[in-house]
């Protein structure tokens, strides 16, 4: 197979998934087993193709192959299936195939509504999966980028799934303005860097780290929004409030998008920018602050939940801040290379224990209550479920015997190796092991409460009436489907213990993905518990310590109450406050009163006309005018002009203004006439009249006019502001008219007006050289006026008579006919021309007298 | 606004008007003239024979809505300027050449004219629609057998169905 065969391999993968949930709406509704398994196809083959091409192509960071699409723009569809991103492209896809199953378990076969939501639900899940699955494989940073706006418009879909829901529709746009606003920022930081560098490829960025000035500004400030852009999507405090939030969402989209894939794309640009981007000294000052923030304040808002999903969606929030300050680690280093080890087996082990968490939690919600306290001795009842969470919970407090407790280690390890460069990370590890001891004390309150132990949560009497969660009636399945609900979740976190209990399998499956080994040898493996219990060290002992106090806190009477997180009110604040804010600003502009309108648009003309004239030497000369012969008539059309113009703010009714301005008009029309412009003057003529008839008929609809005694200033002013843009539009003529005859083009249109000829002094046409305006196209007509109209500038025309019927359109519907119906359609009492007499309709002859 | 003077006089202008309209159109390549302004002669002529003979009178000249003229007349502009483009010409890109008449006459046309019929079209259909719609409400006003304007009237209203 050709090398560059794996880019079309990888498109597939990318395309796999939202074609085969479209092809499920057109299947019919009843076919259930059917959608299931064509769904099914796309992440199954996303998974394969992905596999396929690592075979072909292996795992490296030099791309095979592209296919042109925007190259101009820098976006071509190339793929980078390098360790990070192989491993994210089979982590959605296989995940992807797993909540395939267990929406189908989740949504039931017989529920009144499973059925729509199951042919709704897959359509959506497929286009996420290939927006995600695009977003780690793209090549080209902006297409990158482009995936990663469509992961965000996926999710507000899924998110505002019950969209009779307002809260959930509100919650969704919450999360989407969130990602969104993040998604400008790494908008321009893909953009900053490309202008800065001239890199517009990720692997370009890789391959060529070693020419590129990581210090300079612009490098550093593309960084700085990329990281809000990673930062908001990865749910990183102070933005962390929209993912709990999400859980609105149904649950297999919680476990899908908001554990394990959506939220770690962050944490996947973090590491896509690590290895090159580390060298910014600014890395680790920017990304820890956060990750650690992030970390400690998800782990304590997530023992003050009591719903399982919020609880475990601050976990989420919790471990994602983690892996961001995993890789903001990578700043520092230790005995030589960056301090940073086996980031694929922490985002993996993250995935394992929170997907499987996310889908107990669901399928416990779905049998019995997601309240914790409710659930006190619910193992009894439903095994099966309860088994599951526990395991992944275990996971969870990062228990020996799982992959997460030599994950956490590595942590540890990364931290204190980095305090050796910069101790204020020995706060870092403080909060790390207090946030340890959090997640122990969740699981630690999950077991006690769901075996029904002592110290466990026990519900209230009263009092948890109002909760969203999922109550409705359940209608139990038998067989293998109702076993969907939680056999996926079973399946994930098995490899949980396969990576904590046999450690060389899991480094057979995932260390060819690891490209960061740096203490702890690639040939040697993830070190297992062995390793940490034969080598003790401080990080053995904190995690000890974290053990210990998490059963301690797990038992104590400490943070057993609901507590809301304050950061839940920075979304609704900042709408309300863009809501109002844009709400008085129009009320400011928008203030209905022509007057004003015009003021503002006059007065903004005045100052940029300034702002253009002042400067230019050709503006501030006067004109010399040369009279020639017969302008006194001009000049008397001028007065006249003016005078009716300036009698009209002076005078008090309107049909008097109307009559002045019609007299304006009408002089205008003479000084065309006088200087021999006939098209103006026909047009002016025919424009006064129309403009006369429309005002009359108006005048008549008006209400009855008050005459208000407006303030003397305000009218002068008013005239002042009116004849400066006269005279600022007169100047402009004049020195247009009077400017260098090298830049007038009247004479070249003249020339081009029928075609290139001219007429010379016996009348004749003559073919002129063709000049730099123009070849020998000519408009084919004599009259310079209208071919201009129609030919040279008939793009301006067509805007013109496009604006004219909007402005029809607007009388139309503003004044609908209410009565009549179409408008002269009512063949009613009218008359012909033919039928004459005075009597003929005494209606319209009253309505004549009127 | 009847009056047996303007009805009289309209009964001579208003066919003369409408011919001065269509030749300035059809003149305004080379002459002054043009389908603005021919657009605006047509729309006065029309305009006046409505004064003179009365609401619903200009429904027996033209049987249409006025928007049906402005979207006639975008569509032959639209027309034009994408016309070109499938020639791989720029847009509005206008062809003129004699075409031949009967008895060995040419008469020099320029594409360009389709152009100005649509400006014609778009410039009678906007006047037009605007001074009938205004003319109604003051109509309306003037009607004493009318009810006060609360859109009650809807037995008229489905009228309107059916006529259309």
């Amino acid at each position: 197979m050709p090398e560059h065969a794996s880019v079309w391999l990888v498109l597939i993968a990318v395309l796999a998934p939202v074609t085969a949930g479209v092809a499920t709406i057109w299947l019919p509704k009843s076919a259930v087993a059917l959608r299931v398994a064509v769904a099914l196809c796309g992440p199954v083959t996303a998974f394969f193709c992905i596999l396929a091409s690592l075979s072909v192509g292996g795992l490296d960071r030099t791309p095979n192959g592209e296919v042109g699409w925007l190259p101009s723009l820098n976006i071509n569809l190339a793929f980078l299936t390098d360790g990070l991103g192989a491993f994210f492209g089979l982590l959605v896809s296989g995940i992807g195939a797993m909540i395939v199953l267990y929406a189908r378990g989740y949504f039931g076969k017989e529920g009144p509504t499973s059925k729509e939501d199951l042919a709704r639900f897959y359509p959506l899940l497929g286009f996420f999966m290939t927006a995600m699955v695009g977003l780690v494989l793209a090549d080209y940073t902006l297409l990158t980028l482009l995936f990663w706006e469509m992961t965000s418009i996926s999710s507000f879909f899924l998110i505002g799934w019950d969209r009779y829901n307002k809260h959930a529709v509100k919650l969704g746009m919450q999360a989407f303005f969130t990602t969104g606003l993040g998604g400008l920022g790494l908008l321009g930081g893909i953009l900053l860097f490309g202008d800065t560098t001239g890199v517009w490829r990720w692997s370009t960025m890789l391959e060529g780290a070693g020419s590129i000035d990581w210090n300079s500004s612009g490098v550093l400030w593309a960084f700085v929004l990329m990281f809000i852009g990673a930062a908001a999507k990865s749910a990183q405090w102070p933005a962390h409030y929209w993912l709990p939030g999400a859980m609105a969402a149904p649950t297999p989209v919680s476990a899908f998008l908001h554990s394990a894939t959506m939220v770690k794309a962050g944490v996947f640009l973090t590491g896509r920018l690590m290895p090159a981007f580390m060298e910014v000294d600014q890395w680790a000052g920017v990304i820890v602050p956060f990750g650690a923030v992030t970390m400690l304040i998800g782990g304590v808002l997530a023992l003050n939940q009591h719903d399982l999903k919020r609880i475990f969606a601050y976990t989420t929030v919790s471990q994602l801040g983690l892996l961001m300050t995993m890789y903001g680690l990578a700043g520092y280093t230790y005995k030589g290379p960056p301090t940073i080890d086996y980031d694929i087996t922490q985002i993996a082990n993250h995935a394992f224990y929170k997907a499987p968490l996310f889908i107990a939690a669901g399928a416990i919600g779905h049998v019995a209550s997601r309240q914790l306290p409710e659930l006190f001795g619910a193992f009894h009842k439903h095994k099966a479920i309860c088994i599951t969470m526990l395991l992944a919970g275990y996971a969870l407090a990062a228990g020996p015997g799982t992959i997460s407790f030599p994950a956490k280690e590595l942590f540890l390890y990364a931290v204190y190796h980095a305090a050796e460069e910069a101790p204020w990370l020995w706060l870092v590890m403080a909060m790390t092991v207090a946030t340890a001891m959090c997640n122990v004390a969740i699981f630690v309150r999950l077991l006690t409460t769901l075996m029904g132990w002592r110290f466990g949560m026990k519900a209230e009497p009263h009092g948890h009436d109002n909760h969203d969660d999922h109550h409705h009636e359940h209608h139990h399945e038998h067989g293998v489907m109702a076993a969907m609900i939680w056999l996926p979740g079973l399946l994930i976190v098995s490899l949980q213990y396969l990576g904590g209990l046999i450690p060389p399998l899991w480094d057979v499956l995932f260390l060819p993905f690891e490209t960061n080994a740096n203490y702890f040898s690639i040939d040697k493996g993830v070190p297992s518990i062995w390793y940490a219990i034969t080598h003790p060290s401080l990080p053995l002992g904190m995690s000890f310590l974290a053990m210990g106090g998490g059963v301690l806190l797990g038992i104590s009477k400490l943070a057993r109450h609901e507590h809301k997180d304050i950061h839940d009110k920075i979304y609704p604040l900042a709408y309300f406050l863009s809501v109002t804010g844009g709400g008085k600003v129009f009320r400011l502009v928008q203030t209905g009163n022509l007057k004003h309108y015009m003021l503002f648009i006059l007065g903004f003309f005045l100052l940029m006309f300034g702002w253009a004239a002042l400067p230019d030497d050709a503006m501030r000369q006067m004109v010399a005018l040369t009279p020639g012969s017969g302008y006194g008539i001009g000049i008397l059309l001028g007065a006249i002009t003016c005078f009716t113009a300036l009698a009209i703010p002076f005078t008090k009714a309107r049909i008097i203004r109307v009559v002045f301005l019609g007299a304006t008009g009408f002089s205008v029309v003479g000084i065309y006439i006088v200087y021999q412009a006939p098209d103006l003057a026909l047009t002016q003529l025919m424009f006064e009249i129309i403009s006369v008839i429309l005002f009359v008929i108006v005048l008549r609809l008006l209400p009855k006019e008050k005459i208000v005694k407006q303030a003397l200033v305000g009218k002068v002013g008013r005239v002042a502001i009116a004849a400066s843009v006269g005279l600022a539009f007169g100047w402009m003529t004049l020195t247009a008219a009077s400017s260098d005859p090298e830049f007038r083009v009247g004479e070249t249109l003249a020339q081009h007006s029928y075609g290139n000829y001219e007429y010379n002094a016996a009348g004749e046409k003559v073919q002129l050289q063709p000049t730099a305006l123009d070849t020998t196209r000519g408009g084919g007509g004599d009259n310079i006026v209208n071919v201009i109209l129609v030919d040279f500038r008939a793009l301006d025309t067509y805007g013109e008579i496009a604006v004219l019927g909007l402005a029809a359109i607007g009388v139309w519907s503003m004044l609908p006919r209410r009565k009549r119906g179409r408008p002269d359609l009512n063949p009613g009492p009218h008359r012909t021309l033919v039928s004459e007499g005075p009597n003929a309709n005494p209606h319209i002859a009253e309505g004549g007298a009127a | 606004m009847s009056s047996m003077l303007l009805r009289t006089a309209m009964r001579l202008l208003f066919p003369l008007t409408l011919l001065f309209g269509v030749y300035m159109t059809i003149n305004g390549h080379n002459e002054p003239g043009g389908g603005f302004i021919g657009g605006l002669i047509l729309a006065t002529a029309l305009a006046l024979y409505r004064m003179a003979a009365g609401p619903g009178s200009l429904w027996d000249i033209i049987p249409v809505h006025p928007r049906v003229l402005v979207t006639l007349g975008l569509g032959f502009a639209t027309l034009t300027a994408l016309g070109p483009m499938l020639l791989g010409l720029p847009v509005l890109t206008s062809w003129t050449g004699d075409v031949p008449l009967l008895f060995g006459e040419t008469v020099h046309l320029a594409t360009a004219l389709v152009f100005d019929l649509g400006v014609v079209f778009v410039v009678i259909g906007v006047s037009v629609g605007m001074i009938t719609r205004l003319s109604e409400e003051c109509e309306d006003l003037d009607d004493p057998t009318h009810p006060p304007e609360d859109g009650t009237d809807l037995s008229q209203a489905s009228g309107k169905e059916g006529a259309a």
